[in-house]
């Protein structure tokens, strides 16, 4: 079956990523996935307010917003679920009584906008040197009525799909996924083939994220070296 | 004797020594920033240029942010934002504003010592940094006595750039401040803290001054005295 755009059912879309293109944040980064942009802006460490320190770890706040409306429950459930992983990652107790902040701004939606937003926050967090103990990406595969399972569905695959699944990995060895949200009828069969399909995914923008982290900090550092 | 190449969050790090060493000592590495240990295991835990020095067994990472954290005997520029009995509290970027005594300046006395205003520019140096306690500073060198250019800096002009390009500038390799400084007599404090102040004759000199050196970040050596030579000239 032909998708919309006639990709192949393992392919994701176009990556795009721009790193610290925001002037007044400590880190920011924008990720694209085709038609789906999201723009994520970092603040940390910071004065964090009374209520929210801890004596021992930075307070790690997520703010998503999407780009259409108010943010509803479900952004305040991505929210929670984004600030849960990134709460694994990042090397808390290095700054006690500091706000490590996430400002999450969708920019355009076209399915797949958790996994453009994870994937944002991590480049984010990585530019504002904020320690992480490893780095995130994330994907997403639809199963749609056929029964078949595509990658990286966009908006119109996403509202026929029979379930979604979002997953994201480490590039680190470890047990298992550090984010995972699935939604629909699904059999453990298919959820086994999703998480495969990530898990592949999730490597090919890794590795992307990583040469343009690479090609960014290896041009500063000829710079300073001049 | 450095070796160098660009590490993100998450990779880990081989730094198990040649056997010519004596394989069976154990050799204590030391870590900078950037890096973290978790057990026998250590990884980058930022980006940026990994660098070794084999002689000491340091390893650190080099990248570039715009946070201050601060760290002892750093050199830093701050703004006081608040007095209190025991001292003055000043805004040096950190998360917790810094603590400066009354009496941290040269030759101060309980009868005679400055008297700071809020938004007073000072250039301080960091006594006490640790994650659990408030930045301490002070305005001269508590272990010589004397102020080695740190204290009040009067008049001028202050702006924050990335703590990258502040190690940059005070590490006197810049060659932005070789080129405006054959042309035009100009004062600088730079703090490891990203803030730079200056000092000059005139405010469009300041004005000229503050945007050579930010727009230089990015440049090379002749590409940073071409743009101060464009600048002079449309003045």
């Amino acid at each position: 079956m032909t998708r919309p755009d006639r990709r192949e059912a393992t392919q994701i879309r176009a990556l795009h990523c721009a790193l610290g293109q925001l002037s007044r944040v400590d880190g920011s980064a924008q990720f694209s996935l085709g038609d789906t942009s999201v723009l994520c802006g970092v603040y940390g460490p910071v004065d964090v307010k009374i209520y929210d320190e801890k004596i021992d770890r930075a307070h790690i706040e997520v703010k998503f917003r999407p780009d259409i409306g108010v943010p509803t429950t479900k952004d305040k459930w991505t929210e929670s679920a984004v600030r849960q992983t990134f709460e694994q990652l990042i090397l808390a107790q290095l700054h006690p009584r500091t706000l490590v902040q996430i400002n999450i701004q969708v920019r355009q939606a076209d399915g797949a906008v958790d996994a453009a937003a994870i994937n944002a926050a991590t480049m984010a967090l990585v530019d504002a040197a904020i320690p992480l103990h490893s780095m995130v990406a994330a994907a997403t595969c639809a199963v749609l009525e056929s029964g078949e399972i595509v990658v990286d569905p966009n908006q119109e695959e996403a509202d026929q799909a029979r379930s979604i699944h979002t997953l994201a990995f480490e590039n680190k060895t470890t047990e298992g996924p550090a984010y995972v949200d699935s939604r629909g009828d699904f059999t453990m069969d298919e959820y086994n083939r999703c998480y495969d399909l990530c898990a592949t995914s999730a490597e090919r923008v890794l590795a992307f994220m990583r040469s343009a982290i690479e090609s960014k900090i290896s041009k500063e550092a000829k710079l300073s070296t001049t | 004797m450095t070796d160098v190449r660009v590490v993100v969050p998450g990779d880990i790090i081989d730094t198990s020594i040649s056997a010519e060493d004596g394989g069976e000592e154990t050799t204590v590495l030391r870590l900078g920033p950037g890096l973290a240990q978790a057990g026998e295991e250590i990884s980058a835990s930022a980006a940026g240029v990994l660098h070794n020095k084999e002689e000491t067994h340091q390893w650190w990472v080099v990248s570039n942010r715009r946070r201050y954290v601060a760290a002892e005997g750093e050199p830093v520029v701050g703004v006081v934002v608040g007095r209190h009995g025991e001292g003055y509290r000043v805004d040096i970027g950190s998360a917790q504003d810094a603590l400066l005594p009354l009496l941290a300046f040269e030759g101060a006395t309980r009868r005679n010592k400055p008297n700071l205003t809020i938004g007073a520019v000072v250039y301080a140096r960091v006594v006490v940094a640790n994650s659990v306690m408030d930045p301490e500073i002070e305005c001269y060198n508590s272990n010589t006595g004397k102020s080695e250019g740190y204290g009040e800096l009067t008049g001028g002009f202050m702006f924050k750039c990335s703590l990258g390009l502040a190690r940059h500038l005070i590490s006197a390799k810049a060659p932005v401040l070789n080129a405006l400084g054959t042309q035009i007599p100009f004062e600088t404090a730079v703090g490891v803290n990203g803030r730079v102040w200056i000092n000059t004759e005139s405010p469009e000199t300041t004005v000229l001054v503050v945007n050579a050196i930010k727009n230089s970040e990015y440049l090379t050596a002749k590409q940073c005295r071409q743009m101060v030579k464009e600048l002079l000239d449309k003045q």
